[in-house]
């Protein structure tokens, strides 16, 4: 690719982002838990809406399902599924988190935990074990996005340089303005990432059958590929059982990000509010997906089926378009990665370095903003630009993992029994297994490992906390007064909290 | 309160429950086995337009939750 003006456009994607995120902190402080961590609790519906969705659509919705529909077919279709699942999970959970935090001062998932069963240690555990997978997913996300400047610029800017670039663009304005740098270039990023995908899915249609109707590339692979237009897809291994258990793995593995995000909107209404809208915005993945179906026909011996939609792109498209799809992924990458790294730094300062070291909040509040700049130079670059073969595979092991703290969820939410030995065997139990069905066996009878984690976790969880001290009960009533604000129901009546 | 369970306490909640159940069911196995023909629905595959079916249907049920909400005026 010759021309400059796909790099240009990328780049003035960037330094926009960076303005709008500079621009975010509007004169405050910065150094405070409350204020860098949740934004001051302070984020409207629209702005909480564009946050949460464009932190859910990542590079994924660019290039990897795009991907999936080339090589696979329809079976793409179980991720959109489940992040509209992901927004009833918000509905029911966001506002009731909202209130612990707003009422018992929490700004992390882990000090939520940490509070529920009066245990520092399983705070701090939570919270290590999720920054695992949270910096995988970082360092996916870094890697998506190196590789789109290294395109844009026709390899001028190679992938180590990348990494260094978007990743120093990303904490001077995390820095700067923490969560509300965040929400601002999260907002624009979603809007721009709606009117690319429609823009470069529409043009490709055109461009490959004549007109801007989807009918003339379906109609084309039932004709010629049937087997892309249902389960278990072209390669086979798409089973109904593989598809059910990875939305139900999904639904039930509750990032630290998400918590973060509930915890900064300006009321459990405003959560509410844009939860009710969130699935609306996942008609983002439909064109994308289109662009590989189109590929199926036009590219068909692509080497590697992420590239689909750069690759017909280049080869059809205005260098406009191109340059916009870039500036495009590029923020579906960003927007993903600088909440995940704002979350690992705010809870490792707050529910391990904090605890530990006896710090006040003051400091702590300050180690949590310096916190992302070792995090990012020192584990995700280095991790992004090796790019280890075995990263998937972290991240598949650190996402099942987050299905496995389902048990704390349950006792913060449903079951004032639960007990603090209760949720850590639980835990320890469904992540040796989730490990075991990941790497030795992987998925054994089509079933995702995280499901194979749960079905031991939940009766272990449940058995231990029988046989073991429940938390305070003082404690208890204080989060169900909030999870069950009607009281309780007990073998058909009800009782008070 | 060591045998409680948070559970729906009106009949507006168990509605929704139901909703929330159903809607998951719809998006998963045994109902998406129905819906897995190689079949076009207003040029799309029909299992895409089931996808985006539930997703709206999502909508719904989060729109009618709100109006229950804030009928009741409780968080």
């Amino acid at each position: 690719m010759n021309s400059p003006w796909p790099l240009l456009i990328t780049l003035t994607y960037v330094a926009i982002a960076m303005v709008i995120g500079l621009r975010a902190r509007a004169g405050r402080s910065m150094n405070s838990l409350e204020e860098w961590g949740v934004a001051g609790r302070s984020m409207g519906p629209v702005t909480l809406y564009l946050l949460i969705a464009a932190g859910s659509v990542s590079a994924y919705t660019f290039m990897g399902a795009p991907g999936w529909a080339y090589s696979k077919g329809v079976a793409v279709f179980y991720v959109a599924i489940y992040l509209s699942y992901l927004a009833l999970v918000a509905w029911y959970f966001g506002p009731k988190v909202w209130q612990f935090g707003e009422q018992f001062g929490h700004v992390t998932q882990a000090s939520a935990i940490s509070d529920r069963y009066q245990s520092p240690a399983l705070g701090a555990l939570a919270a290590l074990v999720m920054a695992i997978g949270s910096i995988a997913y970082a360092v996916l996300q870094t890697i998506g996005s190196a590789y789109i400047l290294f395109v844009m610029s026709g390899g001028l800017i190679p992938i180590w340089l990348g990494v260094v670039l978007v990743l120093a663009c990303i904490a001077v304005y995390l820095y700067a303005s923490g969560q509300r740098a965040i929400g601002r270039t999260n907002a624009f990023q979603g809007v721009l990432m709606l009117i690319v995908a429609w823009a470069v899915g529409l043009w490709a249609v055109h461009s490959a059958t004549g007109g801007l109707s989807f009918v003339g590339v379906f109609e084309r692979i039932q004709a010629e590929h049937s087997e892309f237009l249902t389960l278990p897809g072209a390669g086979g291994d798409m089973s109904f059982s593989f598809w059910t258990t990875s939305i139900i793995v999904s639904m039930f593995s509750f990032m630290p990000p998400v918590w973060t995000q509930w915890m900064s909107a300006s009321s459990a209404r405003t959560i509410r509010r844009s939860a009710t809208w969130l699935p609306t915005y996942y008609v983002v993945i439909l064109p994308m997906v289109v662009v590989g179906f189109i590929g199926i026909f036009s590219l068909p011996e692509l080497a590697r089926a992420d590239t689909v939609v750069l690759e017909y792109a280049m080869q059809h498209l205005p260098v406009v378009l191109v340059g916009l799809l870039g500036a495009g992924t590029l923020a579906a990458s960003m927007s993903s990665s600088e909440p995940f790294i704002h979350s690992v730094s705010l809870s490792l300062s707050k529910d391990v370095l904090q605890p530990v070291l006896k710090l006040s909040d003051g400091v702590t509040g300050k180690l949590a903003r310096l916190l992302i700049l070792p995090i990012m130079f020192f584990v995700v670059a280095p991790l992004a630009i090796a790019e280890p073969g075995s990263l998937v595979m972290i991240l598949l092991v650190g996402l099942g993992f987050a299905s496995q703290v389902l048990p704390a969820f349950i006792g913060m939410f449903f079951w004032p029994r639960a007990s603090r030995l209760g949720v850590m065997a639980g835990i320890v139990a469904g992540f040796l297994i989730t490990v075991a069905f990941t790497t030795l066996w992987p998925h054994p009878m089509g079933i995702h490992a995280g499901f194979w984690g749960l079905m031991l976790n939940l009766p272990v969880f449940v058995a231990v906390s029988l046989i073991t001290p429940a938390t305070h009960a003082e404690v208890v009533e204080r989060f169900f007064r909030i999870a069950a604000p009607r009281g309780f129901t007990q073998r058909g009546r009800r009782a008070a909290v | 309160m060591e045998r409680l369970l948070v559970l729906p306490t009106s009949r507006a909640g168990w509605g929704l429950l139901i909703a929330f159940v159903v809607l998951v069911l719809a998006g998963t196995w045994p109902v998406i086995g129905w819906v897995n023909r190689a079949t076009l629905v207003m040029g799309l595959p029909l299992l895409v337009v089931w996808s985006y079916l539930v997703i709206f249907a999502c909508v719904v049920v989060m729109l009618i939750g709100n109006r229950i909400v804030e009928r009741d005026d409780h968080e």
